[in-house]
C-alpha cells in the first residue's frame, strides 16, 4: 500500500479545524483532538513531522499558516504521503490563484472538499493533475445556477481525459499565436567558512516552461550538458564542439518527458502540458560560478564595542547586474547603537532578527561594495557570554546568469500542422541558502 | 422501492413514525398509487404528505427521536466557538422551507445553507439533526449542491442508518444518470455510506458501475468494491466482485481503473488470505511473473501514484534468475529520473531488494541510486528531506562507503528545522571514515557553538561517537578538550560524558584528558550524567589527580543535596576505588559515604553501600578485586539495535518503519501497544521501568495486607525489605538475595528491577502462598511441568516477544466468579503465579484488562510467553502464546486454561 490515508485535516495555527475529510473508518473521529493535544499544544510541534499517537501515525506539514495533517493507521509510505500533500497544495494554489493560507481555505472550502473527493478515493491517491481536474471541477461549479435540467454537462471528453494515457494534455487546443516560454531558474547554495574556504556549494536548477501551443506538439530541448553533447557528437560521428559543457549530477523530469529516449539518446523530448509546468530539475556540484564573494571581518573590541566590515564583490559579467541584493549581518542581541557607512545601497539595524540588513537594489557585475559599521553593546552584568556568531546570509537574483553555466542550445517544436512558434528563453540565478560564516 | 422503504421504517422506527406510516398505509388508494407511479419523487411526496397530515412540530420530534442521541462526537475545537445549538435549529427550519420549493434562485439559497452545514460539520459541531432536511433538499441538478449533500450524507450516514435509507433512493437514481460525472459521484457516495444493512442496495449499482462504458465511473466502482468489502466482506466475496476486478485489471484499457483494481485486490486478498486458501493463492498470483511484467511494461501509462503502487508490488516479486533481475532493472532504470520523489524512492527499494543476493550488483546499485537520493534531500520541503534523510541513514548504516565522499551534502544550513539537522548529524557520524573525519569533525565543532542548544549537544555527541568508532583519535581528543575550555555548562556536561567513554576505550589518552578534566570545578556541573562521568574519572584516575580524594570528600559531604541516585551510586564506587589507591586520604570520606549510603532511601544505593561494607568487612583484597579490577579497554560499545531488527527495517524500506527506526509490527499490531508503551525516543524499545516496578510493590503490599495466611514474622520480613531497615533482614532471605545482588553489582551498576521481581516471586513461594490458594488436586495432572521459580527480566521478555512467532491464539470464557475477582487485577496475577505462570506486566481498565505472563518449563530453560486480554463485560479471555518450543505450546495453553478457569473459585 503506498498510502492508504485514513483522514486528512487542515488546521490553522490555533488548532481549529478548517477541513476535515475522513476516508476510512479505521481511525476514530477524535484524531484531530489527539493531534491538537499531543502535538500542537506541546513542544513536539515542529520537532518531527511524523509522529505516532495511539495506533495512528500523523504525517504533517506546515504550509504558510496552515497545518495539513494526514492520518494513517498502517505502515504507510511517508515519502509518498508528503509528496501527495505538496502536490495537492500545488493543485489548490492553481485553483485559488497563488495563495494558500487560512483565508483562502475558508473562502474555498467547498471547492477543497470537491477536490479532496477527486484526488483521493478511500485513501488511495487518484489523479492530481490540475489540467485535467479543471475540466470538470471549476471554481464556479455549474455554469448557470438557475438551470433545473442537467443541460450543461462538462466537456464531453472530460471524463475520458481524467484517466487517459496522455493525462497531462487534452486534445483540440488551439492558439492564434504559438508561443513557448522557457525559464532556467537556478538557486545557488553556499556555505563558506570564516577563512573563506568553500565548505559546500551546489546549484539546484529548474527548467520552467509555459506553453501556448496548438494541437499535440512534440518538443525537443537541447542543453549544453556534457553527456547530451557527447552522445550527440557520437551519433553524428563528428567531434564535439569545444566550449563549456556542464556535468549534471542528477536530473529529474516531468512525467511528460520520454525517459526511455532520454536514457538512450540523451535528448529531452516531450509532449508538453498546456500552460505552466516544471519540465526538469537538476543538481550540479562541480564547477559552480559563485556570483558573489563576501569578505567579512568582525572584531570584538572589548566588551561593549564591535567593528564590522563586510566587502561584497560581484564576480559575474560586467554587463550583467544583480537585483534585490540583501546582506544580513548578524549582531549580538544586546546591540545598543549602530553606526554605519555603505558605499552603495542602504543599511538598517533590525532588532527583531538581530541583524544589520543591507539592501542594494541593483548591483552591477565586476564591482564591489563595502559596509563598515561600529556597534555598541549594552554591557551585561555577570559572566561573559560568548556570542555564537551566526553566519551572514545573502539574497539576490542575477538575471541572464546561470551559476552552473547551463545554456539552452535549441528548443525545437514539431507539430503535424507545421505552424511556426516563437520561443522565449530566460535565465536567472537566485540565492538559495547563501551562508558565509564569520 | 416504496415497499422496502416501508418495511425498513416500520422495523426500525420508533412508535410516532410507525403511526405515521400506518396512516399512510391507510390512506386512500389513489394516494398510494400515485406514490408508486411517481417513483422518482416518491420520497418527497411521502415526506410532504406526512407533514401535511401532522403539524410540523410533531414531525420534527419524530425525526429527532428516530435518531440516536448525538454521540460524544460533538467536540468543540475551542471554547470560543459557538455551541451551535441554536444555529443548527435555525438551519433546520430554513432548510425545511426550501425543501419543497421550486422557485427560481432556490439553489443559491440552498447552496449557502449547505455551506453553513458543511462548515459546522467541519469544525466539529454535530449537525446530524438536520439529516432529514438535507436529504429533502437534495433534489437538485446542481452538481456542487449534490456534492455537498453527498459529503454530508457520507459523514453522518453511519450514525443514522435508518435515515440514510432515505438517501438510497436518490443515490440509486443518480447512479443511472446519463452524465457519467453524476453516475460516478453518486456511486462513490453510495459506497461511502458505510451502513451494513444497506449493502444489498450497493450490489446492483456497483455491478453496473464496473461495466460502465465510462472509465471515470469504473475507477470509482472499483474503489467502491473495496469499500463494500470493508463494510461487509462476505457480501463482497459472494457477489464475486474480486473476480470481476481481476478481469478488469487484466483487460481494462484505462490505467487508473487498472491501478485501482490492483490496490483493491491487494487489500482484499491480503485480508482474506488469513482464512481462505483460495485468497492466499490469488494473492500469490498477483506476484506471478507474467502479471509483474504486464504491469512493469506498462508502467509509463500510469500516473505517479499508481506507479508507486506497482513498484511496491514489484518489490515482493521473487525473480527466477539473474536475467530476470536485470530485465526488471532495465525496465525501471528511467524511473530514477522521475520528478516525483515517491516514485524514485519506490524504485530504489525495488533495486535494493532485487539485488540482495548479488553482492557486486548490490554495490553498483548503491552507486547508481546515490545521486537521485541526494537530489531528493536537497529539493522539496524540509519535511520531505526529513523522510528521505531517514532512508539515507538506514542505507548508510548498511553501506557507510556510499556517501563517504559526499559528506558535504549533510552539512547543516543555519535555518533548517532541528529535525533535519539532527538527522544530518547522524548521517555525518555514520559516514565518517579515515579520509573525511577531519573535515566532518571540524564542521561538527562549528555546530557546538550553535544557538540551538539541543543541536549543539547533538553535535558534541556526534564528535564523541566518531571518536569511538575511529582508531586514530588524536585530533578528536584535542577538539573534545577544547570544548571543555568553551566554559558553557551544557558543552562541558556533554563533553565529560564523552571523555569518560573515550577513556574506557582508549585508556592511553588518560594522561592528556585527566590534566584538563582535573581543572574543571565540580560545582559547575549540574547534570547527573556529566557529574557521574566526572566522579567515575575521579575514582578511576585517583592516582593521577592529586586532589581527587578531596573533591570526592567534598561531594560526599553534600550527599543529602545530591538528588540523582545515579550520581550517588557512582560516588560510592568512586570512593571505594579511590580508597584502594590512596587509602589514608580517603578512609574518612569512604566511611561517611558508606554510612550515608546505607541510610539512603533509594534501594539500589542502599544495597550497594551495604554490599561494599560487607565485602570490605570480609576481606579488603577481595573487595578490591571486585570493585576495582585491572582496567580492560572496551573494544566495542554495544549496539542499541540488533542486526535482525535492522534487517527487518530494511525490508520495510520506504515506509514509516524507517522513520520510527523500528519494524512495523511494533507500532501497527495492537498487541504490541497496551502495557508496553514504547517510549518515543528513536531506537529505544525498552519497557519503561515504571511498568514492572509498579506491579511488584503492589503485589508485595497485596501480600501484606490482604493475605491473612502470612505469619507475623514473615510480615515483618517483608516490611523490612521495603523500609530499608537493614537489621530486619533474616538469614535465609539474605543469603539468597545478597548473592544475586552481588553478581548484579559485579556486572552492572544499577540493580535491574528483575532482581526484585525474582526475589518477590521466590519469596512468595517460600511462604507457601501459592499452595494455599491452589485448588484441590486437578483432575488430570497437566502434562507440562512448569518451573515455579522461573525468572525473566522485562527486557529479555520483550525481546523474546518480538522474536517469536505466535504459536497459538485462543479464546476462553472466564467464569463469573473470576470476573468478579478481577476487580482487583492483582489477584489474577497472584493466582496465576500459584500455577507457576508469572506476570511481567499488566495494565488496562475495566472492562479490558491486559496481562503479559511468562512461564518456564521445569528443568529446561524453555520459556512460554503469553499475552492475555480479558474483557470483563463479555467474560472472555483472549490469549496469544509464544513459545521457545512450539510443540508444547498447546500443552502450555491447557495449563493456562486450567489455571484461568480456577480463578475466583474458592
Amino acid at each position: 500500500m503506498p498510502v492508504a490515508a485514513s483522514a486528512i485535516y487542515f488546521l490553522n495555527l490555533r488548532g481549529d479545524v478548517l477541513i476535515n475529510r475522513t476516508y476510512r473508518d479505521d481511525v476514530g473521529g477524535n484524531m484531530v483532538d489527539a493531534f491538537r493535544t499531543h502535538i500542537m499544544q506541546t513542544k513536539e510541534l515542529g520537532n518531527c513531522p511524523v509522529r505516532q499517537i495511539g495506533g495512528c501515525s500523523f504525517v504533517y506539514m506546515r504550509i504558510s499558516n496552515v497545518y495539513i495533517v494526514t492520518v494513517v493507521s498502517s505502515n504507510a509510505n511517508v515519502a509518498c504521503g508528503f509528496k501527495f500533500v505538496v502536490e495537492a497544495v500545488a493543485l489548490f494554489k492553481s485553483y485559488f490563484g497563488g495563495a494558500f493560507d487560512e483565508d483562502a481555505i475558508k473562502n474555498n472550502f467547498v471547492l477543497i472538499y470537491e477536490l479532496l473527493d477527486e484526488i483521493m478515493d478511500f485513501g488511495y491517491p487518484q489523479n492530481l493533475s490540475p489540467e485535467i481536474l479543471k475540466l470538470y471541477i471549476t471554481q464556479e461549479g455549474v455554469r448557470s445556477p438557475f438551470s433545473s435540467k442537467p443541460k450543461d454537462k462538462p466537456v464531453p471528453n472530460a471524463t475520458l481525459q481524467v484517466t487517459g494515457a496522455v493525462g497531462w494534455r487534452r486534445e483540440g487546443l488551439s492558439y492564434k499565436k504559438n508561443e513557448v516560454f522557457l525559464d532556467i531558474v537556478e538557486s545557488v547554495n553556499l556555505l563558506m567558512s570564516s577563512k573563506g574556504n568553500v565548505l559546500r556549494c551546489d546549484v539546484t536548477g529548474k527548467v520552467l516552461m509555459k506553453c501556448f501551443l496548438s494541437g499535440m506538439p512534440d518538443l525537443k530541448l537541447g542543453l549544453n550538458d556534457k553527456i547530451g553533447l557527447e552522445k550527440e557528437s557520437e551519433m553524428k560521428s563528428r567531434p564535439a564542439k569545444s566550449g563549456k559543457t556542464i556535468e549534471l549530477d542528477d536530473v529529474t523530469f516531468h512525467q511528460c518527458v520520454n525517459l526511455t529516449r532520454f536514457n538512450s539518446e540523451k535528448t529531452v523530448s516531450f509532449v508538453p502540458p498546456d500552460g505552466e509546468f516544471e519540465l526538469m530539475k537538476y543538481r550540479i556540484t562541480e564547477g559552480v560560478n559563485l556570483p558573489f564573494r563576501v569578505l567579512p571581518t568582525i572584531k570584538e573590541l572589548g566588551r561593549t564595542r564591535m567593528e564590522v566590515n563586510v566587502k561584497v564583490k560581484s564576480v559575474f559579467g560586467a554587463k550583467m547586474f544583480a537585483l534585490g541584493v540583501v546582506v544580513k549581518i548578524p549582531v549580538p542581541k544586546q546591540t545598543a547603537k549602530t553606526n554605519f557607512q555603505v558605499t552603495s545601497g542602504r543599511a538598517k539595524y533590525n532588532p527583531s532578527i538581530d541583524c544589520l540588513v543591507w539592501k542594494i537594489r541593483k548591483f552591477p557585475g565586476q564591482t564591489e561594495s563595502t559596509l563598515s559599521a561600529e556597534i555598541e553593546l549594552i554591557s551585561t552584568m555577570g559572566e561573559k557570554k560568548s556570542w555564537t556568531r551566526p553566519p551572514i546570509q545573502m539574497e539576490f537574483q542575477v538575471p541572464m546568469f546561470t551559476a552552473s553555466g547551463l545554456r539552452v542550445r535549441f528548443l525545437k517544436v514539431w507539430e503535424k500542422s507545421g505552424y511556426n512558434t516563437v520561443e522565449w528563453v530566460r535565465y536567472i540565478t537566485k540565492a538559495g541558502s547563501y551562508e558565509i560564516r564569520c | 422501492i416504496v415497499g422496502v422503504f416501508f418495511f425498513h421504517l416500520s422495523t426500525h422506527e420508533t412508535p410516532p413514525v410507525n403511526q405515521n406510516i400506518s396512516t399512510i398505509l391507510a390512506a386512500p388508494s389513489s394516494d398510494l398509487s400515485s406514490i408508486l407511479s411517481d417513483r422518482v419523487t416518491s420520497r418527497w411526496f411521502l415526506l410532504r404528505w406526512i407533514s401535511r397530515r401532522t403539524n410540523s412540530n410533531h414531525i420534527s420530534t419524530a425525526t429527532i427521536s428516530a435518531m440516536p442521541p448525538p454521540a460524544a462526537s460533538s467536540r468543540y475545537p475551542s471554547p470560543s466557538q459557538p455551541s451551535g445549538k441554536s444555529e443548527v435549529t435555525d438551519l433546520k427550519s430554513q432548510l425545511r422551507q426550501l425543501a419543497g420549493s421550486r422557485a427560481p434562485g432556490v439553489d443559491d439559497s440552498k447552496r449557502d445553507l449547505f455551506k453553513k452545514v458543511i462548515s459546522y460539520m467541519t469544525i466539529g459541531i454535530d449537525v446530524s439533526s438536520v439529516f432529514g432536511e438535507m436529504v429533502m433538499c437534495s433534489a437538485t441538478s446542481d452538481i456542487v449542491l449534490k456534492k455537498m449533500c453527498y459529503l454530508y450524507v457520507g459523514n453522518y450516514a453511519k450514525g443514522n442508518p435508518d435515515l440514510s435509507l432515505l438517501t438510497i433512493n436518490f443515490l440509486q437514481r443518480d447512479c443511472k444518470d446519463e452524465d457519467p460525472m453524476i453516475r460516478g459521484l453518486a456511486l462513490r457516495s453510495l459506497c461511502s455510506l458505510r451502513v451494513p444493512n444497506l449493502v444489498e442496495y450497493l450490489l446492483g449499482p456497483l455491478g453496473s458501475g464496473l461495466k460502465d462504458n465510462n472509465s471515470y465511473v469504473r475507477t470509482i466502482a472499483v474503489t467502491g468494491v473495496l469499500k463494500l468489502y470493508h463494510i461487509s466482506a462476505s457480501t463482497c466475496i459472494d457477489a464475486e466482485f474480486p473476480a470481476t476486478l481481476k478481469s478488469l485489471m487484466l483487460h481494462d484499457s484505462d490505467a487508473q481503473v487498472v491501478a485501482n483494481c490492483l490496490a483493491a485486490l491487494q487489500e482484499i486478498w491480503s485480508l482474506e488470505a488469513s482464512h481462505s486458501e483460495e485468497a492466499c493463492r490469488e494473492k500469490e498470483s498477483l506476484l506471478s511473473k507474467p502479471l509483474i511484467y504486464y504491469f512493469l511494461n506498462r508502467i509509463k501509462e500510469f500516473n505517479e501514484w499508481a506507479q508507486c503502487l506497482i513498484l511496491e508490488l514489484a518489490v515482493k516479486y521473487v525473480p527466477s534468475d539473474s536475467n530476470d533481475i536485470f530485465d526488471i532493472m532495465n525496465l525501471l532504470e528511467d524511473r530514477l529520473q522521475h520528478a516525483n520523489g515517491a516514485v524514485v524512492l519506490a524504485t530504489v527499494k525495488v533495486f535494493l531488494q532485487l539485488t540482495l543476493s548479488m553482492t557486486d550488483v548490490h554495490q553498483q546499485v548503491y552507486e547508481r541510486i546515490k545521486s537521485p537520493l541526494l537530489t531528493l534531500v536537497s529539493s522539496g520541503s524540509p519535511e520531505q528531506s526529513y523522510a528521505i534523510l531517514s532512508h539515507l541513514h538506514l542505507l548508510v548504516v548498511r553501506a557507510p562507503f556510499i556517501f563517504a565522499s559526499d559528506y558535504k551534502h549533510f552539512y547543516c544550513q543555519y535555518n533548517e528545522p532541528s529535525y533535519v539537522k539532527k538527522l544530518k548529524l547522524e548521517m555525518l557520524t555514520a559516514i565518517a571514515n579515515e579520509s573525511n573525519t577531519y573535515e566532518i569533525v571540524t564542521e561538527l565543532c562549528e555546530y557546538a557553538a550553535n544557538v540551538d542548544i539541543e543541536i549543539a549537544r547533538e553535535s558534541i555527541r556526534a564528535v564523541g561517537k566518531i571518536a569511538l568508532q575511529q582508531y586514530d583519535v588524536n585530533a578528536i581528543v584535542d577538539r573534545l578538550l577544547q570544548f571543555l575550555e568553551m566554559e558553557k555548562d551544557y558543552v562541558t556536561a556533554e563533553t565529560l560524558v564523552l571523555v569518560k567513554d573515550l577513556l574506557r576505550k582508549h585508556p592511553q589518552w588518560s594522561h592528556d584528558c585527566i590534566s584538563v578534566v582535573g581543572g574543571i570545578s565540580s560545582k559547575n556541573i549540574q547534570e547527573p550524567k556529566a557529574k557521574a562521568a566526572l566522579i567515575w574519572m575521579l575514582g578511576e584516575y585517583a592516582q593521577d589527580m592529586s586532589d581527587a580524594p578531596y573533591i570526592l570528600e567534598n561531594l560526599i559531604e553534600n550527599w543529602e543535596e545530591e538528588h540523582s541516585a545515579e550520581v550517588r551510586l557512582h560516588l560510592l564506587t568512586a570512593a571505594m576505588k579511590c580508597f584502594f589507591k590512596r587509602a589514608p586520604e580517603t578512609q574518612k570520606a569512604l566511611g561517611i559515604a558508606l554510612a550515608a549510603g546505607i541510610a539512603d532511601f533509594h534501594q539500589d544505593v542502599h544495597d550497594r553501600a551495604l554490599f561494599y561494607y560487607r565485602v570490605l568487612q570480609y576481606d579488603v583484597h577481595v573487595a578490591e578485586r571486585v570493585v576495582s579490577p585491572p582496567q580492560q579497554a572496551v573494544s566495542a560499545f554495544a549496539d542499541t539495535q540488533s542486526s535482525e531488527i535492522k534487517d527487518r527495517i530494511f525490508d520495510e524500506f520506504n515506509s514509516l518503519s524507517v522513520i520510527y527506526q523500528k519494524p512495523s509490527y511494533i507500532f501497527t499490531d495492537k498487541e504490541h501497544r497496551g502495557p508496553f508503551e514504547f517510549s518515543d525516543e528513536l531506537g529505544s524499545t525498552s519497557i519503561t521501568p515504571e511498568v514492572s516496578s509498579d506491579i511488584v510493590p503492589a503485589q508485595q503490599f497485596e501480600a501484606n495486607d490482604k493475605d491473612l495466611l502470612l505469619s507475623t514474622d514473615e510480615k515483618d520480613d517483608n516490611k523490612g525489605l521495603s523500609s530499608n531497615n537493614g537489621s530486619a533482614y533474616t538469614a535465609p532471605y539474605e543469603s539468597s538475595n545478597i548473592s544475586s545482588q552481588m553478581q548484579e553489582l559485579a556486572i552492572s551498576g544499577p540493580a535491574a528491577s528483575a532482581t526484585t521481581t525474582q526475589s518477590s516471586f521466590d519469596f512468595d513461594d517460600l511462604l507457601g502462598l501459592g499452595l494455599s490458594t491452589a485448588p484441590a488436586p486437578t483432575p488430570s495432572p497437566p502434562l507440562l511441568k512448569l518451573n515455579a521459580r522461573a525468572a525473566l527480566d522485562p527486557r529479555a521478555f520483550q525481546q523474546k516477544w518480538r522474536q517469536l512467532p505466535i504459536s497459538l491464539s485462543q479464546e476462553y470464557s472466564v467464569n463469573p466468579q473470576g470476573i468478579a475477582a478481577l476487580t482487583v487485577p492483582q489477584s489474577l496475577i497472584k493466582h496465576m503465579q500459584s500455577h507457576s505462570i508469572h506476570c511481567i506486566a499488566s495494565g488496562g481498565q475495566s472492562p479490558n484488562f491486559k496481562f503479559f505472563f511468562f512461564a518456564q518449563k521445569e528443568a529446561e530453560p524453555l520459556d512460554y510467553l503469553t499475552e492475555c486480554i480479558i474483557n470483563s463485560s463479555s467474560a472472555k479471555a483472549q490469549i496469544k502464546v509464544k513459545a521457545d518450543e512450539q510443540s508444547t505450546s498447546q500443552a502450555f495453553a491447557t495449563v493456562f486454561e486450567t489455571a484461568l478457569s480456577k480463578f475466583g473459585m474458592p
